[in-house]
């Protein structure tokens, strides 16, 4: 097995580790001690004032699939649709999810049948739905334009792979004077979401809407274990300085490289 | 008494294929077995590429019926689905019967139709983005805000290599920017979203998160 097989092997059962670990010890299923992110907040009071004009949000997820690095931000952004649409169900409207790929549509469309169940919405018309608007990036973009038009819409949530096309839906957005939160995983784009949207979801922000909107105790103890390995990232980098600082840093990889 | 089984088994089923296709990456007697699920996994998404485009028909037909402004799009958007699909189907039965492949018609709309529209798409978010940097200090007058418009307009002034605009200092300047604040920057981001990734497959894989069977 290779350095960073090994490497890899143990961050994923420490990361497993640490996760039940905090589970465990946490026992209340509620979010404390955990920094606030405006987006979030953003995110809970839209939903409230949904409820209250009988608007509806729009979740757009991005384009990005399950088999590439964007996946985890396309799964992120289901997490956060399962959140929205569960506090969202006193709604006069449910809320709309678009998509720009093929089986985040249908696991969108799954997310949404199976929310909806469990929290018994028993009319069918008023399940939400989940559309799949365009499969290029700016079919995807055009496509959605026409659902943040809309002027049910009162608040879009931007959450999944986007490329340089998401200006185009977050000024979308701006013009129709709605609040636009977003995050995606993509560097360029999350320049241009900082830059465009009212409230933007900056780096791994994204990924703890889970634990912001309330699912459970494991998306609390996931920030938790993020935050623990955050934190020895950053003696490895400072530690790395150190060595380098003190010339004694090739040593160092070629004991590593010797010993694996 | 009803007992329902599907999500359970398709927790299961997820769950029991992602520990392999995980461990085929760390552990190479599994590797075959991990490629297996993978090529599976893809063929799975060219049926949903089906699905999806049914359901974007449908979308489309509903909006048609709606009567708002934007229904005319969502003609025009049938109308060219319903053609190309057409004419794909007449350049296969030809590659079908010629035994070469002839796509010539699909080509054809290709290039004279999708590159120059994707391409006047492109030209149109040179502007949004230009308009998007521009109106960051309106909606957020912060010290994060103006220093990320006057970065822009620094590497933006760096960039510049028409003779009467170019400032060597600037050009050091923003050399500067993207070599260490910017990639460093870059970096701790990139950090951040291992971290999530990590976390967020670790929850599907413990079935926490289950995007799948309700």
């Amino acid at each position: 097995m290779s350095a960073t097989g090994f490497t890899g092997i143990v961050v994923i059962v420490l990361f497993f580790g640490l996760i039940i670990f905090f589970s465990i010890i946490n026992k209340e299923p509620e979010q404390k001690n955990i920094r606030p992110i405006p987006a979030y907040d953003k995110i809970i009071q839209e939903i409230n004032i949904a409820v209250e004009d009988g608007t509806q949000l729009h979740i757009s997820l991005g384009r990005g699939g399950i088999t590439g690095p964007e996946s985890a931000s396309a799964l992120a952004g289901l997490s956060i649709l399962k959140q929205v649409i569960e506090k969202s169900s006193v709604c006069d409207f449910p809320p709309i999810a678009s998509t720009g790929n093929a089986v985040i549509s249908i696991l969108a469309q799954d997310t949404i049948l199976g929310t909806s169940k469990a929290i018994s919405v028993a009319d069918q018309g008023r399940n939400p739905s989940g559309e799949l608007v365009g499969v290029t990036p700016f079919s995807y973009a055009a496509g959605t334009l026409s659902t943040i038009r809309d002027d049910k819409v009162s608040a879009n949530i931007h959450t999944g792979w986007f490329g340089s096309e998401v200006t185009w839906i977050t000024t979308a957005g701006e013009r129709q004077s709605t609040p636009t939160i977003a995050g995606t995983a993509q560097l360029p784009a999350q320049a241009i979401i900082y830059a465009s949207a009212s409230d933007p979801l900056i780096g791994e922000e994204l990924y703890a809407g889970g634990a912001y909107l309330g699912a459970g105790k494991i998306h609390l103890a996931s920030i938790s274990a993020q935050d623990i390995f955050r934190w020895i990232i950053i003696v490895v980098i400072l530690g790395g300085v150190i060595l380098n600082f003190l010339g004694i840093d090739s040593l160092v990889e070629s004991i590593l490289a010797g010993s694996m | 008494m009803n007992i329902k089984l599907n999500a359970p088994v398709s927790a299961a089923i997820a769950i029991g294929v992602g520990i392999v296709v995980l461990a085929g990456y760390f552990i190479p007697s599994i590797n075959n077995i991990r490629f297996i699920f993978l090529r599976t996994g893809l063929v799975l998404a060219a049926v949903a590429l089906l699905v999806g485009i049914i359901n974007l028909l449908s979308v489309h037909f509903k909006k048609m019926g709606a009567e708002t402004e934007n229904s005319g799009y969502s003609l025009i958007l049938v109308i060219t689905l319903i053609l190309t699909l057409i004419i794909g189907t007449i350049d296969m039965v030809q590659t079908y019967l010629v035994g070469q492949p002839n796509f010539q018609m699909s080509n054809w709309i290709f290039k004279n139709i999708q590159l120059p529209i994707e391409t006047s798409l492109l030209a149109v978010t040179a502007v949004s983005l230009t308009y998007a940097a521009a109106s960051i200090l309106r909606k957020r007058m912060d010290l994060f805000s103006i220093t990320f418009f006057f970065v822009i307009l620094l590497v933006l002034l760096g960039s510049f290599s028409i003779p009467p605009a170019t400032l060597p200092l600037l050009h050091v300047v923003r050399d500067w920017i993207v070599r260490v604040p910017a990639l460093g920057g870059a970096r701790g981001l990139l950090l951040g979203i291992a971290l999530g990734t990590i976390t967020t497959g670790i929850r599907i894989l413990m079935g926490t998160d289950r995007p799948y069977g309700g």
